[in-house]
């Protein structure tokens, strides 16, 4: 019970509400990933996640007062840019794998 | 207060932008719906957290700079996604495409 308490107590400030919904919008934004018609369908639902995934880390760690892991955000974002980029520049080639 | 409302506004099209891109029936206006949700959405968020209490100066610098990198880097990707799907074959789902036309 104490760990739902805890739980609760998070969830009821913003910066925990705001976590949970991009935990959430996540795990919905999967089913594109899995059942897109076709690969550029896939590429936007990955777009998405890792945009999320940056700000859920960055968010963590101003609730957990850990602030070097906004340096980790920063350098995921530059590698995620760079992957979208190279996908979309393979996709535009024609190789539909 | 400006806090909770920039985070709250940003939860809000996170939930917009997901439901978008899983009831959207096209490659294209998924993508709107998703461009739409990444950069209005983790901005706005980003601000949020960065106008925090009780946090170093630094801290929010670097938050802004993130703010920053995300407003520069995610359109050119969406744009590069719409560019490739594009030649690639993907075909929008609309009765005439001008993109096409205006790119012969």
């Amino acid at each position: 019970m104490v760990e739902t308490d805890f739980l609760v107590s998070y969830l009821l400030r913003p910066l925990g509400l705001t976590i949970a919904v991009l935990a959430v919008t996540s795990l919905l934004l999967l089913y594109r990933v899995v059942r897109g018609p076709t690969l550029a369908d896939r590429m936007v639902g990955l777009n998405t996640i890792t945009t999320k995934m940056v700000v859920l880390i960055a968010l963590l760690a101003v609730l957990s007062q850990q602030y070097f892991m906004v340096d980790v955000a920063v350098v995921f974002l530059m590698v995620n840019a760079v992957g979208g980029l190279i996908l979309a520049k393979h996709y535009e080639k024609g190789d539909k794998t | 207060m400006i806090e909770t409302f920039l985070l709250l506004m940003g939860s809000f099209i996170m939930v917009a932008g997901a439901v978008g891109v899983l009831r959207f029936p096209d490659v294209y206006t998924r993508l709107h719906a998703s461009t739409k949700c990444d950069t209005g959405g983790a901005m706005s968020i980003l601000l949020g957290a960065a106008l925090q209490i009780d946090m170093p100066v630094h801290v929010r610098l670097k938050l802004i700079i993130l703010v920053f990198l995300i407003a520069l880097i995610n359109p050119m990707v969406s744009h590069a996604i719409a560019r490739g799907a594009h030649r690639g074959g993907v075909k929008p789902d609309v009765t005439f495409d001008m993109y096409e036309r205006d790119s012969d």
